[in-house]
This record gives structure tokens, sequence and C-alpha cells, in this order.
């Protein structure tokens, strides 16, 4: 049982495993491919964004150094107005570094040798410390402005620009860039440079006033790499150099954004190991100056990577559930299966046990083995099994019918009704009384009964030489004898079957005239329903019996068809709701005229068996029969004789036996008749033939031979004379 | 019906002839009685001249059979005719003796 449960388990659970797999490898690529995807995207994105961001802030520095350049363009003629009065410079730096509070400082560097009472060198000079604004003459042998690169980059261009950053010589920290523009006099010739100091910090303010992520910043390079803004305070992660030297190094591994504006590479923090992203360009405005801006990538896919955890998450979730789900499906499956395994085994059971069941009830009527008997029956469960029976056999020129209906539908009811009917067979094989075979089935039936099922019961004993009926009711609706008109057999109720173990029943008798049937059914019938929950009744059935009569064939063919077709009519696919039940009998006596009529009277005695022989040898030999059917005839009588005298008259009683002899053309028939004690050598049960010498009673031959001999033996009791018939075919020959 | 008992060679033989019926069994029965108390000899039973035999005449040849087989003898049955023989066959005693 377990080999055979463990296969499709594992079967199954192989499936669910694959079932599973596919869907975590599908889940996992579609959500692989739309990771992809979106990263794709949102670099896209960050790029595109990156880009417009530096050029915004590109133009706002632009503007911003703009907005310097031409404070001061419009002030060059104060410069100019003064240039007469070297002293009066100092004011005017004083004045243009007070009036702008972002500049940290303003120079005059004169042309070397302008101001021949000044010396070579010449350069008024205010610096802004803090709150305090100093002004100095700053030109010294020492500080010799006309070396200084930027002086004369202005002297030589003879333009305007912003100088590289350099850091303030009072506070390292400060980066300072320059403003570098020449000043010329009334006639025209280049009298100084203007320098004016700003520091980088209100740049970096402008830079970094907004990102697309917290930790992003710009950074603004000189020309030559060097940082215009250090935006220390605000940066947490400590890779400014390590990604200015990857900008300013031209062999580093950089791409160029779809526009061809931007330029971007990767990196990953030396210290840290965060990686990041740079874009940096060249501005047109600011050129050679380069604007960057780092994002970092936890920043920029932080979404998209928690996104992930959560798709992996959901995906685990999806995956349990589905899990889940196939398990429990797959039980179920297996449930129904086995459920369903289970539902065919009994269905095959109960197929077994209803062809059992019909097996037990008697298949082929009788008519076509007899001619004085007619017998149909219909069993029609309404499960596959039921309660209800009929059975019939001929025995001894008798038939045993009964019909039965057991408490109760379905299997239980089958059981008793299994029993009930072998019982029934049993009894009758030694039993002629119907009261006595019902008293025995009852006494049977009590016993043991602790489900207390019960069965109403009817027993019919028709002998068929007579027509003679005995009957006997437990509690069974009452059949109808349907002659020249219908009745109800008069029938005492009785308690059914298994009520009572002392119940006493009795049987009735009655005569069948030859062609008079009879109807047996059970309560399938008259309880049969229609959808309108009407009842089929015995208005019904005697009506159907009528109609019968009136169409002059009451056979049991007949009966049972036209009984069948009207409650099936009535029910109208209603659904049955009772085993049906059915048992028409008819009596056809054949009277064939007699060739042969002899009779004899014997007294009790061995020494009469002489005479018996002769008597019989003398009919045998009229009849023109061959010694050997002759002598077994004979023998067969003799035997029947003896048992008489044994056996129906107690030692000493004096009685006659009679013996009457009558034949037609194709049936001997010896009856024997005597007023001794009751003696059925029918129920005599069969000697024998099989044990040894020792185990070998001397005796009991007599019956087994006569049984042997004959064709049918017939006994019956009536006003106080045993009667027993011998019948043998035989074919009547001319000589 | 007539029963015929001869000696020969410490043999015996029993001639049946004509009809065992059960009015003749008692007859028979008595006629055949000395059999029972034989010790150490066989019996035939030649049934050659034997018509007809009823179950009463089976039981005289059983309990001829029982009584011989507890004294140790044989009881051989022979020329049975067709009838008898069925006879035998019915009540089972074709397997009981020794039919020759």
């Amino acid at each position: 049982m377990s080999k055979l449960n463990n296969k499709p388990n594992s079967v199954r659970n192989k499936s669910s495993i694959a079932i599973l797999i596919t869907a975590a490898v599908l889940m996992l690529l579609i959500s692989g491919i739309q990771q992809n995807y979106a990263r794709k995207q949102i670099r896209n994105n960050l790029e595109r964004n990156a880009e417009m961001e530096l050029i915004i802030k590109a133009i706002d520095v632009r503007h911003s150094l703009e907005d310097v350049s031409l404070a001061l363009r419009n002030r060059s003629w104060e410069f100019e107005q003064y240039l007469p009065y070297p002293d009066s410079l100092f004011a005017v730096t004083r004045r243009i570094v007070e009036e702008n509070p972002n500049f940290a400082g303003c120079c005059i560097a004169m042309v070397p040798n302008y101001y021949s009472e000044k010396g070579r060198l010449f350069e008024p000079y205010t610096l802004r410390r803090g709150e305090v604004i100093e002004t100095c003459q700053l030109a010294s042998e020492e500080h010799d402005y006309s070396i200084n690169k930027n002086f004369i980059l202005a002297a030589e261009n003879d333009s305007s620009f912003w100088s590289e950053p350099y850091h303030d010589e009072d506070d390292p920290k400060v980066t300072l860039i320059t403003y570098t523009f020449p000043i010329y006099d009334a006639s025209g010739d280049m009298a100084a440079i203007v320098g004016i100091d700003l520091s980088t910090e209100w740049i970096g303010k402008l830079l970094n006033s907004r990102h697309m992520f917290p930790s992003s910043y710009n950074l603004l390079l000189s020309g030559e790499g060097r940082l215009i803004y250090r935006p220390d305070g605000e940066i947490k992660h400590k890779d400014v150099d390590q990604i200015m030297g990857l900008v300013n190094d031209s062999t580093a591994k950089h791409t160029v954004s779809a526009s061809g504006l931007v330029t971007i590479f990767s990196f990953v923090d030396w210290e840290d190991h965060t990686k990041g992203s740079v874009f940096y360009y060249t501005p047109k405005s600011l050129s050679p100056w380069r604007i960057a801006v780092i994002n970092y990538n936890d920043e920029v896919f932080g979404p998209l990577i928690k996104m992930g955890w959560i798709n992996l998450l959901l995906t685990l979730a999806g995956l349990l559930i589905l899990a889940f789900i196939i398990q429990h499906s797959a039980k179920n499956l297996s449930e129904l299966q086995q459920a369903n395994l289970e539902r065919e085994h009994i269905e095959s059971e109960l197929n077994i046990a209803r062809n059992i069941q019909m097996s037990m009830v008697p298949k082929s009527d009788t008519s076509a083995l007899r001619e004085d008997c007619n017998i149909v029956g219909l069993l029609e469960p309404a499960r596959m099994v039921g309660g209800d029976l009929y059975s019939y056999f001929i025995r001894d020129e008798k038939l045993f019918f009964c019909i039965g209906d057991v408490s109760g539908k379905g299997v239980p009811a089958a059981l008793v009704m299994a029993v009930a009917n072998a019982l029934f067979r049993s009894v009758s094989a030694h039993e002629a009384n119907p009261a006595r075979i019902m008293h025995a089935l009852n006494e049977i039936g009590c016993q043991r009964n602790e489900q207390n099922m019960f069965a109403t019961f009817f027993i019919g004993v028709l002998d068929l030489p007579t027509g003679k009926l005995r009957y006997c009711n437990a509690g069974h609706e009452k059949p109808f004898a349907i002659g020249k008109e219908i009745k109800l057999l008069p029938a005492k109720p009785h308690l059914p079957l298994g009520v009572m173990d002392d119940m006493i029943y009795t049987a009735q008798e009655t005569v069948l005239q030859p062609s008079e049937s009879l109807f047996l059914y059970t309560d399938g019938l008259t309880e049969a329903k229609n959808e309108s929950h009407e009842l089929f009744g015995l208005k019904r059935i005697e009506k159907g019996l009528q109609d019968c009569i009136e169409n002059e064939s009451i056979t049991p063919e007949k009966l049972i068809q036209t009984m069948t077709h009207r409650v099936n009519g009535f029910v109208d696919g209603a659904e049955q709701s009772d085993d049906l039940t059915l048992l028409a009998i008819q009596y056809t006596p054949q009277e064939k005229p007699l060739i042969l009529y002899e009779n004899l009277t014997l007294n009790n005695k061995v020494s009469e068996i002489s005479k018996l022989n002769a008597f019989v040898q003398s009919a045998t030999a009229a009849l023109n029969m061959e010694k050997g059917l002759a002598n077994q005839l004979k023998l067969a009588v003799e035997e029947a004789v003896t048992n008489v005298i044994d056996y129906a008259y107690p030692n000493g009683t004096e009685g006659y036996i009679d013996i009457t002899i009558e034949a037609d053309e194709s049936r001997i028939r010896f009856i024997l008749r005597d007023s001794g004690a009751e003696f059925d050598p029918t129920a005599v049960s069969k000697a024998d033939t099989t044990l040894s010498i020792d185990e070998r009673p001397i005796g009991g031959l007599g019956v087994l031979l006569v049984r042997n001999l004959m064709d049918s033996i017939n006994y019956e009791r009536t006003e106080g004379k045993n009667i027993l018939r011998l019948e043998k075919m035989y074919k009547f020959a001319v000589h | 019906m007539n029963t015929t008992i001869t000696e020969k060679d410490g043999k015996y033989t029993v001639s049946l002839e004509g009809e065992l019926d059960t009015a003749h069994a008692l007859e028979v029965e008595q006629a055949m009685q000395p059999l029972h108390d034989l010790s150490g000899k066989d019996i035939t039973i030649d049934c050659t001249q034997l018509d007809y035999i009823a179950s009463s005449g089976l039981r005289i040849l059983l309990a001829l059979l029982k009584s011989a087989k507890a004294n140790g003898n044989k009881v051989v049955l022979s020329n049975l005719n067709d009838e008898i023989k069925d006879v035998f066959k019915m009540t089972g005693f074709i397997d009981l003796f020794e039919i020759k």
C-alpha cells in the first residue's frame, strides 16, 4: 500500500518542484529584465538631468561672474578719472571693497614706472579681513607683481580674465580667485591692471544650491584642473582629490553622454568603496573652467535597489504561496483521486453485490421447464442493492415461493435479504409447511438481531398436482388472487420476521383453480411516489389487474408488464424511493386423458409386497414398458410402500395402503394413500452413499432409491391421510 | 425366491435366484444366517439368477458384509445384471463390495 502511494507522491513532489523552479526562474528573469531596463532608464535620466543641471549651474556661475565684471566695467571711469592722482587710488580700491561684500580685496597694479614719483612698482590695495577693511600699498621689491603670472597675462593679452584659484594667505581654508582687467588712461594707453579678489564661497553656494540627490555635489575646476571651490564642509566623502585626478587624467576611461556635451566616468571611492559617477563638462561661457556633478550610485539606484529587494521578497512570498497552493491542491487532488478510487472500489463492490443479489433471485420463469405453472419475478432496487427479495423453486412437485421486504435499504438490508433468501431455500429443502418455514426463519432472524432489522415476508407452497396453496404471511402486503375476478388473499398479518422470537405463525390454505394467478408485490409498488408525492396505492394495482382480466391475459408476463408500465408511467421520472419487487404466478395444470387407471389396496404387511409387485408389473406390462423401466418402477413403488409400512404405522397397528396407478401417454403416476401417522418421505435427508462399510447404517436407502428412480415425488397430508405421488415420464408405444 | 449355499474348498458360494423383494427378505436373511458365524471363509454371492433386488435385500447383503469383515472374511458378488448394478450404483453399494 505504502509502496503504491509513494510513487505518485514523489511524482507529484517532482512536478510541484518543477513548477516552483519554473515560476521562480520566470519571476527572477522578469524582475531582472525590469531592473536592467529601469537601471538604463535611470542612467539615461541621470545623464539628461546632470547635463541640464550642469548647464543651468554654469549659466548661474557665468551670470554671477558677469555681474562682477559688469560692475567693475561700469566703474572703470572711476579708475580712469583718478589715474592722475595716484594716492586717490587707495580710496577707490577701498570704496569698491566696501561697496561689494563679496569682494575680498581689490588691487590696482600700475604698469611699472607709470608714476615716476611712486617708483617702479605701485599697487594700492584694499583687503577685507573679516569685519576689518585694510588699505595699503602692496607692491615691494619682494612682492613684485610685474612678474606675477596674472599681471603678465592681463598686460600681454590686454584683456580681462579670471585667474586660477589660490589659497588666501591669511586663511588657507579660503580659496580665492581674481578677476583681472586692464584700465587705460586718457591717451588710450594701458595704465594698470585691476584685480578683484573674490572668495569662491559664494560660487559654492550657487553651485550647491540644489541637487538631484542628497549626497550629490558639484565641483568647479579651473583650466589647470584646480578646485575653484572645494565644498569640504558639506561632503561626507573624501574623494574630491580622487575625482579631480580622474577628471584631469585624460588617459582615464571616460565616456561621453548622448549629446556629446558631458563626459562621464564612474569611480569607486578609495576609502569606503562607495560607487559613484562623475559628469563634467566645459561650458563655453566659463571655458576653460569645468563644472562637474558627482552622484552616488546608492542614491541614484537606491530606490531601484530597494524596489529590487521588495520585488525579490514579493517573488519569494509569491513562490511560497504558490508552493502552498500547489501542495494544497496536489493534496486535494490526491485526496480527490483517493476518494474517487475508493468510490470506484465501493461502486465496483456494490456492482458485485448487485450481481450477487440478482443472481440470488431466480432468473428464468418456470414455464420453460414446466407446463403446470408459470412464474415471473421482478426486482428493482432503489439503490445498487436492495432489501427486497423474491425467490421460488420447485421441489417434489411443489412450488415454493416467497417475497419479502427487509426494513431499510442499501447494503445492510441486502445482507439480511441474502441471509433470508438462503435460509428460505435451506429450510424449504426439508420442510413444506410454510408456517414452519416462517417459524424457522423468524427464530434465526431474531437471534443476534442487534440492528433490530426486520422483514415482512410471505411464503407460499403450491402443490402442483392438486393446486393446493398453503401460505403464511409475516406482516407482508396481501397478495392478489386473480381468477375470474380479483380478490385479496385472506392472510393473517402476523408480525414481521425478526421482531418476536416466540411468535407463532400459522399457515392458511386455499386451492388455486386452473389458470388462476397470484400477484405479489412489496410496498415499493403501493408506495411508489410521483412528483407530487401521491402514492400509487392499492386502487391503481387493482385497476391494472382488472384491465388484465378484461384483456383476457393474466399470464405472469402480462401482469408484471402491465404493472411495471403503470407504475413507471405514474412515477414519471421521480426518483425511485424504495425497492420495487413484483412476483406473479399462474397455475396451469395440464389434464391429459388417462390410458390406464388401476387401484389396489394392501394391508400394512410386508407379505403384501408380492401382491404390490404383481400389480405394478401388470400395469407396466399393459403400458408396454420395457423390462428395465418396469423393474425401476416396481422397485420405486415397493420402496415407497415399504416406507409406509415401516414408518406410518407403528408396530402392531393395522392399516391399509391404497395404491393408484394412472398413466397418460407420457407419464405414469403412482399415488399412495394411507391413514397412518404423518410421514413425509420428501423431508427425509438424503442418505450418504459415500460412507464406508463400518459407517454405513443398515437402512435409509428406500427414499434414496425412490428419488433416484422416479422423476418426481410429491407428498401431501390431506384430511388425515398421507398422500405420496410418484411420477415418471415415459413414451407410450403400441406394440 | 431360492437361496442355495454351497461349500467347496473351504469357500462358500451363495446362489440367489428370483426376486429379492421386501416380501422375501426375511426368508433370505434367515437362509444366510449361518454365514455370519463363519471364520476364515470367503463368501461368493452368485447373482446370475437374481432378477430383482429391493433395499431390504441390500440390507441383508450389507449386514453379511459387515459380519464377514469383522471375521476377516471376504464377500464377493458375481454376475450382477445391469439393472441390479444400477441399483448398486445408486446406493453407493458398488464401492462397498468386491464385484466380479
